[in-house]
């Protein structure tokens, strides 16, 4: 069996009082396109950041490529590629300058740097933007800016927290694509995202997160089966779409609910 | 619309809650509490500049009047005008504006959103510390001339009008204009040079005192005439001709004041519709016009590696920040100042120590840097815990970048040293060495504690309001007085004793100390920012 590329063990987050993450263990192959799903609120993005070192976990464990990340980070960072929440964007650097900047600080030549910079702004379509402040990009282009720097190096992991909140439908497509291309070369993609549709045309494995506590984990099939033998919907022909998946599983009621003062 | 009065009543009263619930919450943490302190302490300064500034326009007002020199008034009420004007531009430029698109997203009809606006500037400090001077001026007036009350009341109302529409005017059209972050940028460095240039006044008024004075009395000969046909000389001589009696006269300027108030009002009028109707001032610039950046862009600076790349990066941001370039020609700008202003008598006797003075105020120029140095990071903070370096490598790309700027100013100051006077001498230039050598580490040793222990989100290419939290401004005041202390006591013992070179003996277990503790610093570094990363982090990279 391969080693897991991500691997956690009752990993805890807790905030004072309030516990954001709790007791989440999760199981991640190489290669796998991973989507981690839940409610706005769910934890989701409190687990992405302990994964890639930007939260320290209150409990638990994290390996990474079967590296501790609290003990060797330097190392485990080496290997991944982040998008983090907020993007991490130094907007008085151009676009150009950024990703130099990036790659450098991952350990790459001067003129690699430069040359996959290049090449990704390219990629990105924004090399025309290469000497516009990030402070005047649009938030499509700064998300491409911020998924080109993720990737600059050549990570074998890549965390992207809401990759495709405001980026166009062609900018979408293509990073879809590169996406996939990564995945195919055996690179393993942990992606959370709201729209479930591009979820499920991506994703082979899928966890769910509620409250804090994860409520499923596997592939998309198992997922499905498991939902379908809860509803009793066994026998039946119709293929759950993740969207029921999903809400069946979060236990959504309130769906049919109304404003009685809303026309 | 019977109810738009009503409707707009409760949007203001909605928008005061909200400001108010604002200021409360604000109140739950350190920080707001410090603030609000810092607040009272403004608040009782402008008071003061309130009333006093009344009492002495009043007494003047009172002067000219019993003196027969009504006409005078206008001496008064143009500083009042100008005051009133340029002051809530001087805090425009320094400040984030009002987005009118929060405004128009509510259901507000035209009159409650013009209304609205009006009233968004009645609280300024410009509009009450306006107010409380013509109020002055009017309770003078009426102490001299108590037959002037209501003529001159009516008068200075209409004139505290027109300078509350107008200021909303001027500065509605340049909201436009300041939306646009490049343009802010430049407006602040105008101010900022404005600024700078009220310094050489009094030195050049005493270089040449006599000239200046002849000058000044024949232009304002001249420009005389033009005054009193604009609001402020409008303004005087309408109550100047009542206190005569010239009732008509009076009433014609009167009218005039009554015009220009009518103008301005259809000038903002025209600009809030414009806004109304959905014009967006914070859209995305979309001018192509290319910036002047290097071409290659790569640069070539230094060998690779993490703090090749900080400092590089570092370097990058200073040179795009108007605010930050700024300080670095203020220390030879303030050289040129006080030798105007003290001729050649201290510095010129005691020349050794200008430039441990420049390197001193230097020092205290770069404080903000040094003492929160991923204040100006914002989000991208997150790259460093994200990538692999570790924080030592980070921080000390930065540190190499503050003494670059330090030592950059020292060479301009003995630039301007060498081109005013002579230049440095060699103990000067060793005594400045050995100072720079002990203070700098210890002020980068403890702005690295406190970057780590009190970070504050600031951006260094807009100016004013960028103060780090007030527990570092304490500390590293705290620290200033005890480094420049030492530094005073060891010249002066130097001094006494006839001894110049003494002070690099002094200097070496102090200078050895302080490497210590910046050592120290960067070894401390790794740990404590994992420990304070979520401060960091949620400081930092908050909205």
């Amino acid at each position: 069996m391969d080693e897991p590329s991500i691997l956690t063990a009752g990993l805890t987050r807790r905030f004072g009082d309030l516990t954001a993450v709790e007791d989440v263990s999760l199981r991640v192959s190489p290669g796998q396109f991973f989507g981690f799903l839940g409610p706005n609120g769910a934890g989701k993005s409190t687990t992405i950041k302990m994964l890639t070192g930007l939260l320290a976990p209150t409990a638990g464990s994290i390996q990474i490529l079967g590296m501790d990340m609290q003990k060797t980070p330097v190392e485990v960072k080496r290997k991944i590629g982040v998008v983090p929440e907020g993007m991490g964007l130094f907007v008085r650097l151009t676009g150009s300058e950024y990703l130099n900047f990036v790659g450098r600080m991952y350990g790459l030549s001067r003129p690699v740097a430069a040359e996959r910079s290049d090449e990704l702004l390219a990629f990105m379509q924004l090399a025309d933007e290469r000497k516009k402040l990030v402070a005047d990009y649009s938030h499509g282009m700064q998300k491409k800016l911020a998924l080109a720097a993720a990737v600059i190096h050549g990570p074998s992991i890549l965390f992207l927290d809401e990759p495709f909140e405001g980026v166009d439908a062609i900018a979408a497509n293509t990073l879809k694509a590169m996406l996939q291309r990564m995945a195919a070369h055996g690179a393993t993609i942990f992606l959370t995202s709201h729209v479930l549709e591009i979820v499920e045309r991506l994703c082979t494995h899928l966890a769910i997160i509620n409250h804090g506590k994860l409520v499923a984990q596997g592939s998309l099939e198992e997922l499905r089966a498991g939902v379908q033998a809860s509803v009793g919907k066994i026998e039946s022909k119709e293929v759950l779409t993740l969207e029921q998946i999903f809400l069946s599983t979060v236990g959504e009621t309130r769906t049919n609910s109304e404003l009685s003062w809303l026309e | 619309m019977n109810d738009a009065p009503q409707l707009s009543f409760a949007q203001l009263a909605a928008i005061s809650r909200v400001r108010w619930l604002v200021f409360v919450h604000s109140l739950g943490s350190l920080r707001g509490q410090v603030e609000l302190a810092s607040r009272i302490v403004v608040g009782c300064i402008f008071a003061l500049g309130a009333v006093g500034g009344g009492t002495g326009l009043g007494g003047a007002a009172w002067f000219f009047l019993s003196h027969g020199q009504a006409s005078l008034l206008t001496i008064l009420l143009w500083p009042v005008f100008v005051f009133w004007q340029v002051f809530p531009l001087m805090a425009t430029a320094f400040t984030e504006n009002l987005d009118s698109s929060n405004l128009i997203r509510f259901p507000l009809n035209y009159p409650s959103y013009f209304l609205i606006r009006l009233a968004f500037g009645a609280l300024d400090p410009a509009t009450i510390l306006g107010s409380c001077w013509t109020l002055g001026i009017w309770i003078g007036i009426t102490v001299a001339s108590p037959k002037s009350f209501l003529a001159a009341g009516i008068v200075l109302v209409i004139f505290g009008v027109f300078n509350v529409v107008c200021s909303r005017t001027i500065f509605s059209w340049l909201e436009r204009w300041l939306a646009h972050r490049r343009t802010r940028e430049f407006m602040g460095i105008i101010f900022f040079l404005g600024i700078l240039s009220l310094q050489l006044i009094t030195p050049a008024m005493h270089r040449y005192g006599r000239g200046v004075r002849y000058e000044a009395l024949r232009t304002a000969s001249q420009v005389s005439p033009v005054q009193r046909v604009l609001p402020p000389g409008l303004a005087a001589e309408a109550i100047a001709q009542a206190t005569r009696s010239h009732f008509v006269r009076s009433l014609g300027y009167f009218s005039l004041l009554c015009a220009f108030t009518l103008l301005a009002l259809i000038l903002l009028d025209l600009r809030l519709r414009k806004q109304y109707r959905g014009e967006n001032l914070n859209a995305v610039e979309i001018s192509k016009a290319r910036r002047q950046t290097d071409a290659s862009s790569h640069g070539r600076l230094g060998p690779n590696g993490p703090i090749a790349s900080v400092l590089e990066k570092e370097l990058r941001y200073l040179l795009r920040s108007g605010p930050m370039l700024f300080t670095l020609i203020v220390p030879a700008f303030m050289l040129l100042v006080v030798r105007n202003a003290a001729g050649n008598s201290f510095l010129a006797q005691r020349s050794e120590i200008a430039l441990p003075l420049i390197g001193g105020y230097s020092l205290l120029l770069l404080t903000n840097l040094i003492y929160n140095n991923f204040g100006n990071d914002g989000s991208g903070v997150q790259l460093f815990y994200a990538a692999p370096v570790h924080f030592w490598q980070v921080i000390a790309g930065k540190n190499l970048s503050h003494a670059l700027i330090l030592l950059a100013e020292l060479f301009i100051g003995a630039a301007a040293l060498s081109a005013m006077n002579h230049p440095p001498t060699l103990a000067a230039i060793a005594l400045t060495a050995a100072a720079t050598f002990f203070a700098l580490p210890i002020n980068l040793a403890a702005g690295n504690l406190l970057s780590l222990y009190f970070p504050k989100r600031v951006d260094y290419a807009i100016f004013g309001r960028q103060r780090a939290a007030p527990a570092t401004v304490l500390a590293s005041f705290g620290i200033q007085l005890f480094v420049f202390a030492i530094l005073a006591a060891t010249w002066l013992l130097s001094d006494r004793l006839q001894k110049p070179w003494l002070v690099a003996g002094i200097f070496l277990p102090l200078i050895l100390a302080s490497l210590a503790g910046y050592a120290v610093s960067l070894r401390l570094a790794d740990e404590l920012a994992n420990k304070r990363r979520d401060i960091l982090l949620f400081e930092l990279a908050k909205g």
